[in-house]
């Protein structure tokens, strides 16, 4: 369990920016607290995923297996940003991405069964809290199209493909 | 991922960056690098087909000692011309050199070095590997780029309509070898010659008498104009498919091969007969020239002999019809023969053979439009191939706008007559 309530860090934090500070206080203690050295794998992708989490200080560096070592770097997060509910949430219930401490990192983990509980008693600050994740999910859905057309455009440099005049 | 920014200071987008993740062997320890696609570009390995996919054959142009060759892809039958510089290239492309290395081994054999050269080559290549990557025109492209408008759109879809009216053969080579082992070979003999030289000056001794009776020639045709014209029509676009049997004969007698036969609508509007005898670019020089040559001279003996056969008729829409064919062939010939008109026609390959410049064309256009003015500004000398390009730009120029002026002017006379 997490020592102290950060009620502060908590509100930064954009699922919680809605919801009412006695909730908050609520559902403190189901939180737990994860550090990670750098380089520490925090999970892989294709493992079992029953948590998501909170970073309070540090970066994660969230990549995709792409060959042998070697893997793309999706995207970085860094303190007060959310990561790993796609496994709770999602229809699959594995991680679709490894994440790694980029350095020294501090984290906060609220798995399954206490999200549910949060859910059961206190349904109108669930919706709050579901309606950030909502804006999350799309976020991260607009980052991967953006990705998807980078990584299309580097492609087409990278093999020197000219399409549009020849 | 990452993008250095959106735009450079010359208004050109910044090259994309990738950013990857590689582990160490041992434990989770890792490094991040990121990867500029120019980068990988220099890092990518070619690799050309597999040799049995392939063939070159050298194309000698000993009078101004240029050497280029003829890639051909056996597989999809798509062939290239390249030079000497490029076969180089080429010949590095073989999966194992990155590009850097290839533009290292080229600088270090030639000592000196223009790094276009490459992504050009790269770009001949693959165009000539990608059966489905078709000559768009420039009007196709402006219609694509408009497709939010609808007359744009509808105008793409009857192209798009007409080009699919498309009749083709692909298995057109063994009818012509068995139409040239049955007497095709005949045309390609000093007889064929002798014939076509004695008929020509029939040809002159008839047009000089058609002339002398110009009046009744073309009463006969007045009296008739609608039959005339479409008769006249109808015959020259019968002797087009000739002329491609002739082209396609040319190349089985040099033992190529003809890819296909057929009908299209050329460029959505112009109704033709053609061979695909593409091949022919793996002969010699000698082969390439009278397989240029053989369609025009079809013309040539068909406008002599109809001349002769004119004069042997009696005044009347038969004779009028047979002298206008032979006015029709005659300027056939000529207009197949003519190479200054940016248009790729026999006499065209004729040219480029004589001056040793394969793609004449297109390099004279590119030269005017990139290199021409900074030459002028610095007043520096022409090389050989670039004063061949600008005569051929400016006499194909010339051209256009001459005959351009004479059909203004025979409408404006018709017209007031």
């Amino acid at each position: 369990m997490a020592s102290l309530p950060e009620i502060g860090f908590l509100r930064r934090v954009v699922l919680f920016k809605e919801v009412e500070e006695q909730v908050i206080l609520a559902l403190w203690p189901s939180f737990r607290e994860r550090r990670l050295k750098k380089g520490d794998v925090l999970f892989r992708a294709g493992d079992p995923g029953e948590e998501l989490f909170l970073i309070k200080d540090g970066g994660i560096v969230v990549s995709k297996p792409v060959t042998g070592r070697v893997e793309q770097v999706l995207t970085r997060l860094t303190p007060g940003e959310v990561f790993g509910e796609m496994s709770l949430f999602g229809d699959e219930r594995r991680r679709s991405a490894t994440c790694q401490a980029e350095v020294d990192t501090m984290l906060y983990s609220l798995d399954r069964d206490s999200l549910n509980r949060f859910v059961a008693s206190s349904p109108l600050a669930a919706a709050k809290f579901f309606q950030q994740m909502a804006q999350v999910a799309f976020k991260r859905l607009r980052d991967s199209s953006n990705l998807v057309a980078e990584v299309t455009r580097w492609g087409l440099e990278a093999t020197g493909l000219d399409i549009e005049h020849k | 991922m990452s993008e250095v920014g959106d735009k450079t200071t010359e208004g050109r987008p910044k090259r994309t960056r990738i950013e990857l993740l590689v582990r160490q062997t041992d434990g989770d320890g890792f490094e991040t690098r990121e990867i500029a696609s120019g980068v990988a570009y220099l890092h990518s390995r070619p690799q050309r087909i597999p040799d049995a996919d392939w063939e070159m054959a050298r194309l000698p142009y000993a009078r101004q000692g240029v050497v280029t060759y003829a890639l051909k892809n056996r597989r999809t039958e798509q062939i290239i011309q390249i030079s000497e510089t490029e076969k180089f290239l080429w010949e590095q492309m073989d999966g194992h050199a990155s590009l850097q290395e290839i533009a290292t081994a080229y600088l270090l054999h030639f000592g000196s070095f223009d790094f276009e050269i490459i992504p050009t080559l790269i770009v001949k290549l693959l165009r000539a590997d990608l059966l489905t990557m078709r000559p768009v025109s420039r009007l196709r492209a402006v219609l694509a780029r408009n497709r939010r408008n609808p007359a744009a759109r509808a105008m793409e879809g009857t192209l798009h309509a007409l080009e699919r009216l498309t009749v083709t053969s692909r298995r057109s080579h063994q009818f012509f070898e068995r139409v040239y082992r049955y007497g095709g070979f005949l045309l390609f003999t000093p007889w064929a010659i002798a014939l076509l030289a004695l008929m020509v000056g029939v040809g002159i001794v008839s047009g000089i008498k058609i002339w002398h009776n110009l009046g009744e020639v073309t009463q006969g045709l007045a009296s008739h104009p609608l039959v005339a014209i479409v008769l006249v029509k109808v015959v020259f676009f019968l002797t087009l498919v000739n002329h491609q049997i002739i082209h396609a004969l040319a190349c089985v007698h040099y033992k190529r091969r003809v890819r296909e036969f057929g009908f299209t609508i050329l460029h959505g509007f112009i109704p033709t007969f053609y061979a695909d005898v593409t091949d022919i670019f793996m002969a010699t020089r000698r082969a390439r020239v009278v397989n240029a040559v053989a369609g025009p001279l079809f013309h040539l003996f068909m406008g002599a002999f109809c001349f002769w056969l004119a004069t042997l008729l009696e005044p009347g829409l038969m004779q009028g019809f047979i002298a206008a064919s032979a006015i029709l062939q005659i300027q056939s010939f000529f207009i197949s023969l003519y190479p200054f008109c940016f248009l790729e026609m026999d006499g065209y390959h004729v040219l480029v053979e004589l001056v040793g410049v394969p793609s004449l064309a297109h390099d004279s256009v590119r030269f005017v439009r990139e290199s021409l003015w900074r030459r002028i500004r610095t007043a520096t000398w022409l090389t050989r191939q670039e004063a061949i390009c600008l005569a051929y730009f400016v006499l194909s120029l010339v051209s256009i706008a001459g005959f351009v002026l004479l059909n203004v002017w025979l409408l404006t006379s018709a017209g007031s007559s």
